[in-house]
Order: structure tokens, then C-alpha cells, then sequence
């Protein structure tokens, strides 16, 4: 029977125009960004190649010269350049000759920011879809009818949201796959591809698994909040207060009364560090020219368990008030 | 013997929100609905009707009592005989954007209900040749149509609709109250719950009637009247005035109306024309008044309009607490409730 209730639940996601209109959205914004990439960009001629090649070679050289400074100044007792890990920063194998070429897709070098915007995307599409798919049931009675048909309230949800979750876990995962697909291309045609050796495709690959999980958690949150708020337009609320109180107002607050590491507090510091993999903060016990001068990292690790243990807790406490709650 | 599809005991519901008063839906409800009947489920706005349906269905939590549909607790039970019962609920609620069709063939998806059913139960309330359009451009009769031929689907034995001749026009009623016989004879049972009394008494084989949270009164529509009989009569005569006069005179209650008397309390109507002869007033109409459900109702709940003050939706009767409520039983018999 339960079989039955996926295949109503499909039919249901597939049939509903919002979100119909919310993939056209999402695929005419992306379309949109490729779009411009593409008349943007060309494919570099000899010419311009050894132009680069010779300004990456003087860059590197300065680079050179900087790092040997800063590691001068920290050899002294009282040493310059506190803070400062003069290897990483001072780098001169991370200048490449793309980074000189104008007008040139570079594959390696814009790819992560452009999977950051399909996330980004992806996020919000899986938000309003999931908040929309029970929003829409619980404000025109149609979760009320499908109830007094299957009167088993967390079956009935709990199936609604797996197969939400699925939709756009595979929806993600289509859109991702086409969208790295396209620019590899257009990085052959009418651009380059950069240094792709290395670690670069692993590391691609799990931003983009990243990224899309972070859109299907995007969209058990849109769902959470809908149920919980009875309607689509509650989830946005939330999510807008959330915003402007917490996000905004809390952390001015948290910084005007010092709060130790304000930043863990903010759901918004977990998300930029499960993106970028890892994010590293000044330790706000210590002023810049104290000396115990410190930063501390949250690694894609620690931000995901938050998010997920946050995440894991609403949906219960979600499920447990839907199964209690007067349907009037 | 009858055997009962859904009884209620006692039944309790207070709805508690933190930013306004506690409201007192349901206080010690009993109802009995026996088996291959049509029952009227009769109450004034707020009286607490769509609260004991909704209950009965679990969509909300009682606070205490006792329900039992097709012989299963409920809530609890309920997913065990949901394939055999069919409800619709307050306003017919469906998601606009699609057909009356798609609508209701996601709800045969959903519970495994052959589709060709679908076309059956459109053709049964009439919307065959609508099916296909959307459901946000269909009419408030339309939509209940809808909503009855949704709880058709199942073919349930227990059918429980709450107003469905809600926003018919007169066809639609007519239709609405033919097929309720036809599902009577077809041994459905339906706990039909409505305003429109006359319907009620055409179609129902007994009721309930709730007010303020409690049963008032409950038994066959025929024994519920027959209680209220109380030899009311209209009387017109040549000289109304002297009619009136001597009828009181003879110790009657009288009304005076503006072209006739009516008379009550009057055991034969032959004692009226007879009181009325010997002062040589002459009698030119002797009826009988039989009570009507509406006059019931309105007399049980106190919601009768006056001219002096409009009548609020809380204003009806609060009966005692049980048993202060009257059952007369399957057979008409009255039994303690």
C-alpha cells in the first residue's frame, strides 16, 4: 500500500505548476549564466598565451621575493608579519599563467565559484519546492482529504517528504552532472581548462556533492518550517526573520557585548564552511596586537554535524507536533 | 437487531491556544448510529458538529470519551477500516490547480482504488463532463460534488458527510437527496450532517441533535416529532375575534394570528368546533399541525429568532450534563443516556 502512496505522492510533485514553473526558473538562470560565460569568453591565441606565460614568470618572481621577507621578519625576536604563514600565503606555484589570460574561460580557476552558484540555486529551488509541496496540502485541505483517506499521519508525511527529498536529490544530481558537463565543454571550444592535476576533480566532485546536499537539506528545512507554520508563505518567514534577527541582529549584538567566538553561533558561519570545505576565524578573546593572537578553523566536518544534528532535530520535532495536532 | 457503526461516549474536546480564551467544543458527546441508516446530524453554528467528525476521523486529538467506528476504536483503529468508510469534512478542500479528474484519481492512487472507479463517481454526482477542468474555477456546488463523488470512491459501507448540500442550487439538492436514498438502499450507512432540516426529516431515518458541546436529543426522526405533539391546531372561523374569545374562555392556548387561531394543548380537534358551535362562532378550517424538525430543533436548542434581539452564535441551549440529554433509542423508546 505503501507503494500506492509514493506513486500519489509523484504523480502529485510532477503535476503541481509551482514547481513546473521553479524548474523553468532554475534551468533559465543557468542557461543564463552559461550564456554569459560564453559570450564572454574566447580561446586564447598564441600570442596571448606568451604574454602570460611572461607575466606569470614576473609575478612568481615577486612572490618569491615577498616570502623571503616575510620569513626574515618572523626569524627575529620581536618579528613583523605576526599571523602570517608565509608558505601558504606566499606561494608562487599558485600564479598561473591563466590567471593573465583576459577574457578566457578558465575552467579550473572559475569552476568552483560557478558550482558555488548552482548551489546556491539548487538551495533555493529545493527551499521553496519543499515549503510549497506541504504548504500548498496544509492551507487548501488537501493533506486533511489524503488523511481521512490514509488516516496514518507520520506514513502520509513521512512519504510526502521522501519523496520530495528524492525529487530534488535527483534533480540535483541530473542538473550538476549536465551543468560540470557544459563548462568542461565550453573549456575545450572557447576557453581553457586551467590545472586540472592534482586533486582538482576529487575535490570538485565533493564540492558537488556538498552542494547538493546542502540543496536537499535546503529543502527538508523549506518543508519543516511549512509544516510547522501550516503554509508556504510561513517557511518564508521564518527563514526571512531568521535572516534579519539572528543572522543579522544577533551577530551585531554578539559583537558589541563580546561575545567569545560569536561566529558558532550563526548557522550561516557552518554553511560558508561546509562550501569552502573549511573556514578560518579570528579569535575574537584576542585583539590583533595581543599577543596571543589566534584563529581557529571549522572544518566541512564539524559544520555538517552541526547542520545535520539541527536539521535532524527539527524534522523530529516537526513529525512529533504533526502527529499531535489538531487538523481544523 | 441493529448493530451500531459508529458510537461516541462521552466525548470530550476543549481547543487551548495561548493567545485566545479556551473554547469548550465538545463536553461528554454521545451519538449511536445503527446500521443501513441515514442519520441527521443536526446542531446550531458551533455547536460542536465538525469538531465530533473530525474527532471520529483523527483529525483531532479528543481530550477524552470513547469512539468506535465500524465496530474500530479511533482513532487508533483507524487505518484498519479507513478502506471501508468515506467522509467529507466541513468545505470540500481540494487543491486548485487541478482537475476535479486528476484530483481524484490521485486520491485512487493513494488508496489503491481501481481508476476506472473514477469515471463511475463522476458520472454518479454529475461532474463527468467537468472532470477536466480545473478544480479553483468550479462553483461551491461544484466542489461538494466533487468532494461527495472523493468519498465515494471506496464504495464504503459508512459514508459521513458534513454539509454536503452545501452550495448546491435546488437540482443539485434534489440530486444530493436521491442519491442518499439510493446508497440507503444499496445498505450504505450515512451520518449526514446539515442545516437544511427539511432535508434532513425527507431523508433521514433518525437524529442527533448537539448543542453547545452535548447531545440534546437523539431516536428516529418519527419519534423525535411524535415528542413534540403537543395537538397544536389552526382554526379560521367567521368571527376570529369571538373565536379567540371564547376559546380562552373555554381555558385553550391560543395564538392569534392575523387570519387564523392556533390552538394547543387540545387532545381532539372535535372539542375545539364543538366549544366554538355551542356560542354559535362557526368554524370555517380545522388543521392539525404536525410539528416540523425545523420548529424541533429550534424549540430544543433555543435558537428560535426573536424580533428584540439578534441571535448570537453561542446563544443556543446548553443542555445538563448527561443524562440530562433524551434518548429514544433505535426503536423510539426512551432510554437512559
Amino acid at each position: 500500500m505503501i507503494v500506492n502512496l509514493v506513486r500519489a505522492e509523484v504523480v502529485r510533485l510532477a503535476a503541481r505548476r509551482f514547481v513546473g514553473g521553479m524548474l523553468a526558473l532554475l534551468l533559465g538562470a543557468l542557461v543564463i549564466t552559461f550564456a554569459t560565460t560564453v559570450a564572454s569568453s574566447h580561446a586564447p591565441s598564441q600570442v596571448e598565451l606568451d604574454q602570460a606565460r611572461v607575466s606569470m614568470q614576473e609575478e612568481r618572481a615577486r612572490i618569491v621575493q615577498t616570502r623571503q621577507e616575510c620569513r626574515e621578519a618572523q626569524a627575529k625576536p620581536i618579528g613583523g608579519w605576526p599571523g602570517v604563514d608565509c608558505e601558504r600565503q606566499f606561494d608562487p606555484d599558485r600564479v598561473r599563467v591563466e590567471n593573465f589570460l583576459d577574457g578566457v574561460f578558465v575552467f579550473a580557476g572559475s569552476i568552483r565559484s560557478l558550482v558555488l552558484f548552482l548551489t546556491a540555486f539548487l538551495a533555493l529551488f529545493g527551499f521553496l519546492v519543499g515549503a510549497s509541496f506541504v504548504g500548498a496540502e496544509l492551507a487548501s485541505g488537501g493533506m486533511t482529504n489524503l488523511l481521512l483517506w490514509r488516516p496514518q499521519r507520520l506514513t502520509v508525511l513521512g512519504t510526502k517528504l521522501g519523496v520530495l527529498l528524492a525529487a530534488v536529490l535527483a534533480l540535483s544530481v541530473v542538473v550538476t552532472a549536465g551543468y560540470l558537463g557544459v563548462f568542461r565543454l565550453l573549456a575545450e571550444v572557447g576557453g581553457t581548462a586551467g590545472d586540472t592535476g592534482g586533486t582538482f576533480w576529487p575535490d570538485l566532485l565533493w564540492l558537488s556533492v556538498r552542494g547538493i546536499l546542502l540543496a536537499v537539506g535546503a529543502t527538508a528545512l523549506g518543508f519543516v518550517l511549512a509544516t510547522v507554520g501550516r503554509h508556504t508563505a510561513a517557511a518564508l518567514g521564518a527563514l526571512a526573520a531568521y535572516a534579519v534577527v539572528w543572522e543579522l541582529g544577533g551577530r551585531i549584538v554578539a559583537e558589541m557585548i563580546r561575545v567569545s567566538r560569536p561566529s558558532l553561533l550563526f548557522l550561516g558561519t557552518y554553511l560558508a564552511a561546509w562550501l569552502d570545505g573549511d573556514i578560518r576565524l579570528h579569535d575574537t578573546r584576542c585583539g590583533f596586537a595581543d599577543p596571543c593572537v589566534s584563529f581557529y578553523t571549522i572544518t566541512w566536518v564539524e559544520s555538517g554535524a552541526v547542520m545535520f544534528v539541527a536539521l535532524a532535530a527539527a524534522l523530529v520535532a516537526t513529525f512529533a507536533l504533526f502527529r499531535r495536532r489538531d487538523l481544523t | 437487531m441493529t448493530t451500531a457503526v459508529i458510537e461516541i461516549e462521552n466525548l470530550r474536546k476543549t481547543f487551548r491556544a495561548w493567545h485566545r480564551p479556551e473554547r469548550v467544543a465538545l463536553d461528554g458527546f454521545d451519538m449511536r448510529v445503527e446500521r443501513g441508516q441515514v442519520h441527521g446530524f443536526l446542531g446550531p453554528n458551533g455547536s460542536g458538529k465538525t469538531t465530533t467528525l473530525r474527532t471520529l476521523l483523527g483529525l483531532v486529538r479528543p481530550d477524552g470519551g470513547r469512539m468506535s467506528i465500524l465496530g474500530a476504536q479511533a482513532p487508533r483503529e483507524l487505518p484498519a477500516v479507513a478502506p471501508r468508510f468515506g467522509a467529507i469534512v466541513e468545505s470540500p478542500q481540494f487543491y486548485g490547480n487541478f482537475t476535479g479528474r486528476r484530483t481524484l484519481r490521485l486520491l485512487a492512487t493513494a488508496g489503491g482504488v481501481p481508476p476506472g472507479r473514477v469515471e463511475e463517481v463522476l458520472t454518479q454526482v454529475g461532474l463527468r463532463d467537468r472532470g477536466d477542468q480545473r478544480v479553483k474555477a468550479y462553483s461551491l456546488g461544484m466542489k461538494q460534488r466533487l468532494a461527495v463523488a472523493s468519498a465515494l470512491l471506496k464504495k464504503p459501507e459508512l459514508l459521513i458527510l458534513d454539509e454536503p448540500a452545501n452550495g448546491l442550487d435546488p437540482a443539485g439538492i434534489r440530486e444530493m437527496r436521491d442519491l442518499m436514498r439510493t446508497l440507503r438502499e444499496a445498505g450504505v450507512t450515512v451520518l449526514l450532517s446539515s442545516h437544511i432540516l427539511a432535508e434532513i426529516e425527507q431523508i433521514c431515518d433518525s437524529v442527533t441533535i448537539i448543542s453547545r458541546g452535548r447531545r440534546v436529543l437523539a431516536g428516529p426522526v418519527a419519534q423525535v416529532l411524535s415528542r413534540f405533539d403537543s395537538g397544536r391546531f389552526r382554526v379560521r372561523a367567521g368571527d376570529l375575534a369571538a373565536a379567540a374569545a371564547v376559546l380562552t374562555e373555554a381555558g385553550q392556548r391560543v395564538e392569534t394570528q392575523p387570519d387564523h387561531l392556533v390552538v394547543s394543548g387540545v387532545a381532539d380537534g372535535a372539542l375545539i368546533a364543538e366549544t366554538l358551535g355551542r356560542r354559535e362562532v362557526w368554524v370555517t378550517e380545522l388543521t392539525p399541525l404536525a410539528p416540523d424538525l425545523e420548529s424541533v430543533f429550534l424549540t430544543l436548542t433555543g435558537t428560535t429568532p426573536t424580533p428584540d434581539r439578534p441571535l448570537q452564535v453561542d446563544d443556543s441551549v446548553r443542555p445538563g450534563a448527561p443524562p440530562g440529554s433524551v434518548d429514544l433509542g433505535p426503536t423510539g423508546s426512551e432510554v437512559p443516556a
